[in-house]
């Protein structure tokens, strides 16, 4: 099924807020992500259909930002700030556990196509590092044991209470 | 800051003082006095893009370096390009660039000319800093024709920018981000795109390059010809560079010929079609039913003794003659003369014939000139463009850039009445950036006109003056007009009036208003009488006199126009002269020291029809092939078979060169000089870069030589002495300056249309087309030029028949799907003249109901055409049908 079969209503919702055809791009592209954790090349040429742009044209924006994958990623998408800020207070570390925890280094897929690992650059949320991002979520000032709960309960449930964001200042009280 | 009053500003660079336009570029205003500031990113077509921050200059009172490619003069500014600081800075940006640059030099084809390697040895970059590994991209294949090289790469982003700003194609992507960066086109997908090769040219390293010539070379080694592009009425300057003879590759300078530089797929990479092996090298004569090889001597006696007898026994009007208008002007106008002197008939024609005659008498009539009153530069510096039938990406590939930069660059608007859906695909298309579109089918182009026409009448658009002083024309115009209505011309047109309207305001609103007719409309039935609306859309306007107005229709051969104005044409001698007129022919006669024959002279189609009744028995035809071209209807083949004796000239045995009695081996435009004269009127210099192959020789000299055999030598030294003649007999002809001086509108020839000569047939051309072809089926099939192709010459280039192989039917997606159709998939076009297989192509700008045949493959479907004759024109026009198209399993 085509995305503007699937999601007409929302397409034409997200047209409508823009002046300039074009800039519903990103939000297209966020949209089609949804779909399967990853966007498609049909997708992509659907979407320069929607917008009059040639396909080159999406894959250009798409390749640029690395909140969009372009390959399958596993049901939970982990990305870890590589950053200054968070490299400075161990972001390498918290790599190093996730790779000893599910055997995968960024760029990696568990075989069970769970958990995918990406370093990522700044996530803005610098004051709360080591900190990573799964799917929507925002998982801050990380330690090996907060690690530990949170695949396990991802891997159980499907969630984690321990999720925090996306990360407002000031730092909530109840941050802990 | 207050404003400036004046136009211009002053600056100082180095402390040299200069004076520029205002919002010229510090990297311009440097160039101006002799400084070239060392850059990447920056191009003179291309907006400022300021990337690569290779061009930083020191300007007096701005703290930090600016980039020179993107700060505009200003008033009183002082720039330095040389400081320490303006060095090291450039050194630094170099030590970047060079930490990730292979050491490929010694294999990479633009070594010799690069700008990364004459930058480097200009600041004597040792020793990096750098110790990090250099960033590696995976090789990938990526095109046919065009390879990319992506470790070369510096990013400049030049390629990308030219796809998208000047061609409008955008089929290159900048996939990723930082160092990382590589130029792609859609993920692992091959490029598929114009192949105008402009970002092999503008790249200024060795990232991309071209795969016909890869590693066969190094730029030194190669002697360079600058000549003209034998593919279309654009009439491009190419460089052709050759090594040992043998072609290697073509580009064109930035700012060269009228095309500035700019090249599309059949000059970049058409190029080595004349080299193909299947090239004629020695004259062939008829033997025992069968052509041989044979020499010079033999070959031209036998012609020459041929002609004497069929003139001896039936006169001088049992001869007629035909030349391709890619010959040169001093050909062409040899080829007249010896047919009219050396032979003394005026039944003599060129391929001008098919189409571009219909505008050429269309001007003739109404403004008096034979050639455009414009030229490029006022393409591009129109505010209102109207583009009827010109399907100008694929016809006129360069007319189509200088369309793009006024609507692009200069915010022209843009009316288009085309055979073509707006749609994004993999070559741009002229109808995405329309403020008005009209898809109209080929045969309804002039009734588009028409609607146009009356949308003027009764908006009340006609010029006040016009109105004043020519009441009767604009009241024969307007009753013409009120006799068709709106449903009519909408039902005809697929367009609503209120369309029509837009546009008409538009046209009158414009300051100066450019109307392009292309080939699909030139080539229909009632072109002629579709370029006299558009012609009386100007005038009744009132835009037909004022300067930067005018009308252009588009030359389809490289030197069609030549051939108008070497009177290689039945009824027009050299300068676009009338025959018929005896004081032109006099004067001609005197130039010739000779009379001149008096009897009208057969065109094309007439002599073909003459020499089936036998009244013409003997025929010389260069480079021209109409049992080719021609729809078998006009039964061209058996025609020409009924002769006594045909010779023809040419590159290959076409299908017209195999039934001759004597084929004369030609040589190319690559391999002889001369000159072309583009559709604008520029007469060009040919000049050759290859000796001619095997024994072959250039046109002019094969009928020099016949001449002295005939006994009326017409003898000529070289080329140029050709032209010097020409130059007596036609004033002035070609000064070959930088840029042509197009005519003025004649207003006496003005003056005597509107006096009474509009009258002629303008009931006719004021009428609808009825439904125009009856054999059955409900699609239109049409013959169209593809870019990658022209006529048959380009399907013997290796580089092109890699874009485009075979022919392929072009079907809207809509009526695929009617029909269960995919790409690839075999289907029967019928109708009652006959039936054809061919493949299918699915392409979103085929408007619904249309189905396009590629016209230089055409010869299969040669039978499904009917062919109409303008009766004032003689064109034939065969480039529409009705056919039913059925899927094959
Ligand atoms: S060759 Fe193709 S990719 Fe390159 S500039 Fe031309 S159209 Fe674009
Ligand atoms: S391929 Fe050439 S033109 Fe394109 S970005 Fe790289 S260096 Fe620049
Ligand atoms: S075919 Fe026409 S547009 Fe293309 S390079 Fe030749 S002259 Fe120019
Ligand atoms: S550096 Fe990690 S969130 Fe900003
Ligand atoms: S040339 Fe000026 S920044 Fe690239």
């Amino acid at each position: 099924m085509t995305l503007s079969e699937k999601y007409g209503t929302e397409i034409a919702e997200i047209l409508s807020r823009y002046p300039v055809k074009r800039s519903a791009l990103i939000p297209l592209l966020y949209l089609a992500q949804r779909e399967g954790g990853y966007i498609t090349e049909a997708a992509m040429i659907e979407i320069a259909g929607i917008l009059k742009l040639t396909p080159p044209q999406v894959y250009e924006t798409a390749t640029f930002y690395t909140m969009l994958n372009l390959k399958p990623v596993g049901t939970f998408h982990i990305q870890v700030c590589k950053s200054l800020m968070c490299a400075l207070v161990g972001s390498d570390t918290v790599i190093g556990w996730i790779k000893a925890k599910l055997g995968i280094g960024p760029g990696e897929t568990t075989a069970d196509g769970l958990f995918t690992l990406t370093a990522v650059e700044c996530l803005a949320a610098c004051g709360t590092g080591p900190m990573m991002q799964i799917n929507d979520d925002y998982y801050e000032r990380l330690t090996e044991e907060k690690v530990d709960r949170i695949l396990a309960d991802l891997k159980s449930t499907g969630s984690c209470a321990l999720k925090t964001g996306p990360f407002m200042w000031p730092e909530p009280a109840r941050n802990g | 800051m207050p404003e400036s009053k004046t136009d211009s500003v002053r600056l100082t660079i180095d402390g040299i003082p200069v004076t520029v336009p205002k919002g010229t570029l510090v990297i311009e205003a440097a160039r101006r006095v002799g400084v070239m500031i060392p850059h990447f990113c920056y191009h003179p077509k291309l907006k400022p893009d300021a990337n690569c921050r290779m061009c930083l200059v020191e300007v007096e009172k701005m703290p930090k370096l600016q980039t020179s490619c993107s700060t505009v003069a200003t008033e009183g500014m002082a720039v330095r390009t040389a400081t320490t600081v303006v060095n090291d800075a450039h050194k630094s940006v170099l030590e970047f660039i060079l930490a990730n640059h292979p050491l490929d030099c010694p294999v990479c084809d633009q070594g010799g000319r690069c700008d990364l390697q004459d930058f480097s040895h200009q600041y004597t970059a040792t020793a990096s800093r750098f110790v990090e590994t250099k960033r590696i991209f995976q090789k990938e294949y990526f095109s046919p024709l065009i390879e990319t090289q992506m470790n070369r790469c510096v990013q400049c982003l030049r390629c990308v920018r030219y796809c998208d700003e000047v061609m409008d194609v955008k089929a290159l992507a900048p996939a990723g981000r930082g160092t990382m960066t590589e130029i792609k086109t859609f993920g692992t997908h091959e490029l598929d795109c114009e192949f105008c090769g402009g970002c092999v040219q503008i790249c200024p390293v060795g990232a991309i390059t071209s795969r016909l010539s890869m590693y066969e070379y190094r730029p030194w080694m190669l002697k360079r010809a600058d000549t003209v592009c034998q593919f279309c009425g654009d009439g491009c300057q190419i460089t052709v560079q050759t090594k040992d003879n043998e072609l290697i590759e073509v580009n064109s300078e930035y700012g060269a010929g009228r095309n500035s530089g700019d090249l599309c797929a059949r000059g970049f990479f058409g190029f080595r079609a004349t080299g193909h092996p299947d090239r004629l090298t020695k004259p062939l004569i008829r033997r025992n039913g069968a052509l041989v090889e044979t020499t010079w001597e033999e070959a031209l006696e036998y012609t020459a003794q041929q002609i004497a007898r069929i003139k001896n026994a039936h006169g001088a009007q049992a001869f007629g003659g035909l030349i391709s208008g890619r010959c040169t002007n001093e050909e062409l106008y040899l080829f007249q003369k010896f047919m009219r002197l050396a032979i003394g008939t005026n039944n003599l024609d060129s391929s001008a014939r098919y189409g571009h005659m219909n505008g050429v008498q269309a001007m003739r009539r109404v403004q008096g000139t034979h050639r455009w009153t414009l030229s490029f530069e006022e393409i591009v510096q129109a505010d209102v463009l109207l583009l009827v039938g010109t399907n100008v990406t694929e016809t006129n590939p360069i007319t189509g850039l200088k369309v793009k930069e006024a609507v692009k660059k200069r915010q022209a608007r843009l009316f288009t009445i085309e055979s073509i859906r707006p749609a994004i695909g993999t070559i741009s298309n002229i109808t995405n950036l329309v403020d008005q579109h009209v898809c109209a089918l080929p045969t309804q182009f002039g009734g588009a006109v028409l609607a146009l026409l009356k949308a003027v009448v009764e908006s009340r658009l006609v010029d006040q003056r016009l109105q004043h002083e020519s009441p009767d024309y604009v009241g024969a115009v307007t009753q013409a007009l009120e006799r068709l209505s709106w449903p009519e011309l909408e039902a005809a047109t697929g367009a609503a009036r209120d369309t029509f309207v837009q546009m008409a305001t538009g046209l009158a609103q414009g300051r100066r208003v450019v109307v392009l007719a292309g080939q699909e409309l030139l080539r229909s039935a009632g072109g002629y009488g579709s370029c006299l609306l558009l012609l009386d859309l100007l005038l009744l306007t009132g835009k037909l006199t004022e300067p930067g107005c005018g009308f252009a229709p588009l030359a389809e051969e490289n030197n069609d126009q030549g051939a108008v104005e070497s009177g290689a044409v039945a009824e027009l001698l050299p300068g676009g002269l009338d025959l018929a007129n005896p004081e032109a022919r006099a004067r001609i006669a005197r130039a010739w020291k000779a009379d001149l024959p008096l009897a009208a002279g057969a065109t094309l189609v007439e002599m073909i029809d003459r020499a089936r009744s036998g009244l013409v028995k003997g025929m010389l035809i260069v480079g021209e092939n109409p049992v080719g071209s021609l729809p078998t209807v006009v039964g061209a083949k058996e025609a020409l078979q009924r002769l006594e004796f045909l010779v023809c000239q040419e590159l290959f045995l076409t299908e017209t060169a195999s039934l001759a009695h004597v084929v004369l081996p030609a040589a190319s435009s690559l391999e002889k000089a001369g000159t072309f004269t583009n559709q604008e009127g520029h007469v060009q210099a040919v000049r050759p870069a290859v000796d001619p192959i095997g024994e072959s020789r250039p046109d002019w000299e094969i009928l020099s030589a016949l001449s002295v055999l005939l006994g009326t030598p017409l003898e000529y030294g070289d080329a140029k002495e050709l032209l010097k003649e020409i130059r007596g007999v036609i004033p002035g002809y070609g000064l070959l300056g930088p840029a042509p001086i197009p005519p003025k509108v004649d207003r006496a020839a003005v003056e005597r249309y509107l006096a009474g000569d509009y009258r002629r047939a303008l009931a006719a051309r004021y009428t609808l087309a009825g439904p125009a072809d009856a054999a059955g089926g409900t699609t239109h099939l049409g013959l169209f030029q593809s870019l990658f192709h022209s006529g048959k010459l380009s399907t013997r280039s290796k580089g092109l028949l890699q874009i485009e192989a075979q022919a392929a039917l072009r079907i809207n997606p809509a009526d695929a799907a009617r029909l269960a159709l995919a790409d690839g998939d075999r289907v029967r076009l019928s109708n009652r003249r006959g039936e054809v297989t061919t493949t299918v192509k699915v392409l979103e700008r085929v408007p619904e109901g249309s189905a396009w045949f590629p016209d230089h493959f055409g010869q299969d479907t040669a039978k499904l055409f009917e062919c109409a004759i303008d009766p004032d024109t003689n064109v034939p026009a065969f480039r529409t049908a009705s056919v039913s198209i059925a899927k094959i399993s």
